[in-house]
């Protein structure tokens, strides 16, 4: 069959939801075609729009407006009369629900509603991903786990839905004032959020429901495909839509900073933080959802009754863990970057986040990361446990486990410590010397590029463990040859162009000179790569893989370190540059590493299966560690994202003059976020629980 | 059961633990000490003690427990009449001195005394939103200008700020062991390395009654200058102080 014939016929059977897709898609096509709705920028004085009343913006005003938001300017003579009978409506700046907390309240939904967003929009990227791999690789059992991840979707979009309204309600409800001055700013894109949220609801319930119809051939698998990606491209723009609102409210741009008068709807969109968010929120996105099926695949495993069941939750919860970590390593780059343009919106915002009231929440954080590296570890090193043939790498472990713990100390030990009287008087100035070489970002840099290469190598002695004698390099074909070099162009793209491009950083003549080491170091990169791969066709990988290990350890980690320290010093400006060059060094090991490793081992004689099943039970409950702690993680940073704002709805601009504008103490932080992560877990279960009911049914019929 | 070595696995794990122990408690101190030429031992603050105590009997407990085999050898290693007379010398050991240990952590923690409590410190408290936005006004002049700002700023730093921060603006001035908590070295560039002129304008003009509510407990000695000083000087200390410092200050970036 041809796949117009499939294309018709599956119009026809699913012709409503078909036609509901194409209305939606074409409302929003035609919406933001029309000016001043996407991106296109709206003048105020065109558009008429105008902040609520506040101070300076009220005063400056030519359209007042009455409490009904209709314009004074033409009915004020009925409107007079009618005043003076029944008495002047005032607008509502706050409200509460039977006296609790507001910000409390929207503190709790907003999260809980992130959270499955968050579980919502990560997990279908990484479904897709196994779908294609498992259709690719003709291996059945990828499909399975595609439908189960899709299925777990299905269950948590509608509560994502729901808690979205709850959190819409609370907002204008409890906030009218400040939920007015955001609508005036960016009411175009609510339109398109509400209508680009059909299209993710069509995509989500097509996807899942037609797993089972468009199967069989290539076509329509290809269709289903094409589905689940529409699915990402949907949840993508409506996680960035908001996400501008958001950022909009820690740096607003695009409004007039005396009256709050919208300017551009364009810059207010494309603020300086949006973009920054953008990324890490992808990226934690699949990290989170990657955890969470994880820790779902060991509440199965730990349940399941066969081996076969065993053995399937076990692979699942490899794959939960492994999407994980994946998506970890990145994030501390990319957490970085955001950072960064915190400190570049406002110095105040960013001394407020790393030095002042907030700094205390990035060594929690700090712990909770460092927990989850270790967690991720200690499960693949438990994991090399069910392949024969891995004992020859276990002997590595110790070392890792001694460097790991060494640099999560280091990373969480604070620039200024809680010190007591007398260890104040016995230490006899401000800074120990353990807080002053290790609790700086230098320092912190450093060792979280270690923990990222150590987990690397972990990852890589767990691929290795079956792998027995392999085929010379040079045997392998044009495929290993090929693979290699792209490897090694990409490579050196990145740190080559890098390298230039610091010629031209337009920096003051004293501080420059900051910057050549950062270059030279970029080609000494360059080289090693270079001698890796000349070192693997001489068949030599692994002698090629070493060096690049060694040397990459010695510059991003031991060099810059106290490179760091140096460039802090003299040459903050410097840092910047500084942090990419780490993260473009470590990033071109990783990939050269595995592209070698890959190719290198491609043909390797099979030394022993994975008895996939064959798990000690503690794995299972490292796994739901890593969910828990990645649930408080993403509760912990929501509220230190938010709460930078400190006494502000809009930072600068509109000022929280409500009973709850203080920022909360660490305890009491401590608290909420508890509630929320065992709020959250609750419902998740539940939830899950509710999208399995079905299949209990169907096994009792069948039994 | 493993291999002999393996069999002693908790007790390099128990050993390795008291060797952190030592030399966080003993070795350390000493060390930075000789490295940081002072004159007395830097001891290791008891919060950090704590961490990496814990750190390092996890890292233990996890290593131990990263296959079925470590695990049962670890546990082994307890269990009564296997091995040689060594390993129940050993055991014997352990048995006798983790009760003893034990004992003493709850003998020394439960002794009453008198300390004064460990105070979380906030490095830099938040900023008031007025002085945000302040520029130093001799940043953007011309180097001649500049130079001699900052020439002005080191005399008035040496007249004013000497007494505590000291000649070279590394916190040991004449005053400063008159202080609980001594002045900063702000030659570290952990300190106003890490901070734009403005603050530094904002702490020398409040002082230490400026501080904002959520940095207390807080003890600063900073005197307020404002009155004192005109806001001219007070930018000419700032550029003299770094210069002096040999520091830099962190300057505003523009964003990517």
């Amino acid at each position: 069959m041809n796949n117009y014939k499939l294309f018709l016929k599956f119009i026809k059977q699913k012709s409503i939801f078909v036609m509901l897709l194409v209305i939606a898609l074409s409302a929003v096509l035609s919406l933001s075609l029309q000016k001043g709705v996407l991106l296109t920028a709206v003048h105020a004085e065109e558009a008429g729009v105008e902040l609520p009343a506040f101070e300076e913006g009220a005063a400056s005003g030519e359209q007042q407006q009455t409490a009904e938001g209709t314009s004074a300017a033409g009915a004020e003579g009925e409107a007079k009369a009618e005043e003076e009978e029944e008495g002047e409506l005032e607008p509502v700046q706050y409200r509460a629900f039977f006296g609790l907390d507001s910000r409390v309240i929207v503190w709790i939904v907003s999260e809980l509603h992130l959270m499955f967003a968050a579980f919502v929009l990560g997990v279908p990227i990484f479904a897709v991903i196994v779908e294609i791999v498992g259709f690719k690789g003709g291996d059945i059992k990828y499909d399975k786990m595609a439908k189960e991840f899709t299925k777990l979707l299905s269950a948590a979009f509608a509560t994502t839905a729901s808690l979205g309204g709850l959190l819409a309600f609370s907002l204008f409800g409890l906030y009218p004032e400040f939920m007015g001055h955001m609508t005036n700013v960016f009411a175009p894109t609510m339109y398109v959020y509400a209508l680009m949220f059909f299209g993710e609801a069509f995509t989500l319930y097509g996807y899942y429901y037609s797993w089972d119809i468009l199967k069989g051939t290539s076509a329509k698998k290809w269709f289903h495909i094409s589905l689940g990606v529409l699915l990402n491209l949907f949840g993508t723009g409506l996680m960035f839509l908001t996400n501008s609102w958001a950022t909009y409210m820690m740096g607003p741009s695009g409004v007039s900073m005396k009256t709050g008068r919208l300017l551009s709807l364009s810059e207010a969109f494309y603020n300086e933080l949006w973009m920054p968010v953008n990324i890490h929120r992808l990226i934690a996105n699949v990290c989170f959802g990657g955890f969470i099926v994880g820790a779902y695949a060991a509440v199965k495993f730990l349940g399941a009754k066969t081996k076969e069941e065993k053995a399937h939750y076990d692979w699942m919860g490899y794959v939960g863990n492994f999407i994980g970590i994946g998506a970890l390593i990145p994030l501390p780059f990319a957490g970085y970057w955001l950072g960064r343009e915190i400190y570049s919106a406002s110095p105040v915002m960013g001394n407020i986040m790393m030095g002042g009231a907030f700094s205390w929440t990035f060594i929690i954080q700090a712990i909770l990361i460092g927990m989850l590296f270790i967690g991720a570890n200690y499960y693949l090193w438990l994991g090399m446990g069910r392949i024969k043939g891995s004992e020859r790498y276990t002997g590595y472990i110790k070392y890792l486990n001694v460097i790991i713990f060494m640099c999560f100390a280091v990373w969480l030990t604070p620039h200024n410590l809680p010190l007591s009287g007398e260890e104040r008087a016995m230490i006899g100035e401000q800074y120990h010397p353990f807080s002053k070489y290790f609790g700086v970002m230098a320092a912190k840099n450093a060792v979280v590029n270690l923990i990222i290469l150590s987990t690397f190598f972990s990852f890589l002695i767990y691929r290795r463990s079956n792998k027995g004698t392999m085929v010379a390099f040079s045997e392998q074909g044009k495929v290993g040859k090929i693979g290699v070099l792209s490897g090694l162009g990409f490579c050196l793209m990145m740190l080559v162009s890098y390298a230039i491009s610091l010629n031209f950083v337009e920096l003051d003549a004293q501080i420059k000179g900051y910057v050549t080491p950062l270059i030279f170091a970029l080609y000494i990169q360059s080289l090693v790569v270079c001698l890796a791969v000349f070192l693997t066709f001489k068949n030599k990988g692994k002698l090629g893989q070493f060096i690049l290990f060694g040397v990459t350890t010695c510059i991003a980690v031991l060099y810059f370190w106290y490179y760091g320290f140096q460039v802090m010093q003299k040459a903050n400006l410097v840092l910047r540059y500084l942090s990419v060059t780490q993260v473009s060094i470590v990033m071109s090991c990783l990939i050269m590493n595995a592209v070698i490793d890959i190719f290198m081992f491609r043909k390797a004689k099979v030394v022993g299966e994975i008895t996939w099943g064959k798990m000690p039970v503690r794995s299972q409950y490292a796994l739901l560690l890593l969910c828990i702690v990645i649930v408080i993680l993403m509760g912990l940073m929501g509220f230190i994202r938010s709460g930078l704002r400190m006494d502000w709805h809009v930072y600068g601009l509109l000022q929280d003059t409500s009973q709850w504008a203080y920022t909360p103490t660490l305890s009491f932080m401590g608290r909420v976020v508890g509630l929320i992560v065992a709020l959250f877990l609750g419902l998740v279960a539940f939830v899950f629980w509710l999208a399995n009911l079905g299949d209990k049914k169907v096994k009792t019929e069948a039994e | 059961m493993g291999n002999k070595r393996s069999q002693y696995l908790m007790f390099w794990v128990v050993a390795a633990v008291i060797f952190l122990f030592f030399f966080l408690k003993y070795v350390s101190p000493v060390v930075f000490q000789v490295l940081m030429g002072k004159g007395h031992p830097m001891p290791t603050p008891s919060t950090l003690m704590m961490w990496y105590m814990i750190m390092g009997i996890l890292a233990g407990l996890v290593y131990a427990t990263t296959s079925n085999q470590k695990f049962v050898d670890f546990l082994g290693f307890l269990l009564p009449g296997q091995g040689t007379f060594l390993k129940f010398f050993l055991q014997k050991i352990f048995f006798i001195a983790f009760p003893l240990v034990v004992g003493w952590f709850v003998y020394s923690y439960s002794l009453p005394g008198a300390a004064s409590p460990v105070e979380l410190r906030i490095q830099h408290p938040t900023l008031p939103q007025k002085y945000e936005k302040m520029e130093n006004p001799f940043r953007e002049k011309d180097a001649d200008i500049q130079r001699k700002c900052i020439e002005e700023g080191k005399v008035l730093f040496q007249t004013y700020c000497r007494p505590c921060h000291g000649s070279k603006a590394d916190g040991n001035g004449p005053f400063a062991n008159s202080f609980r908590l001594r002045p900063i070295n702000f030659q570290d560039p952990g300190t106003i390395a890490t901070v734009v002129d403005n603050y530094l304008f904002w702490r020398i003009k409040e002082g230490g009654p400026g501080l904002p509510s959520e940095s207390t407990p807080w003890d600063s000695a900073m005197p307020a200058w404002d009155g004192d000083l005109e806001d001219e000087q007070m930018w000419k200390i700032i550029m003299g102080e770094y210069d002096t410092a040999g520091v830099m200050p962190r300057q505003r970036e523009k964003a990517e």
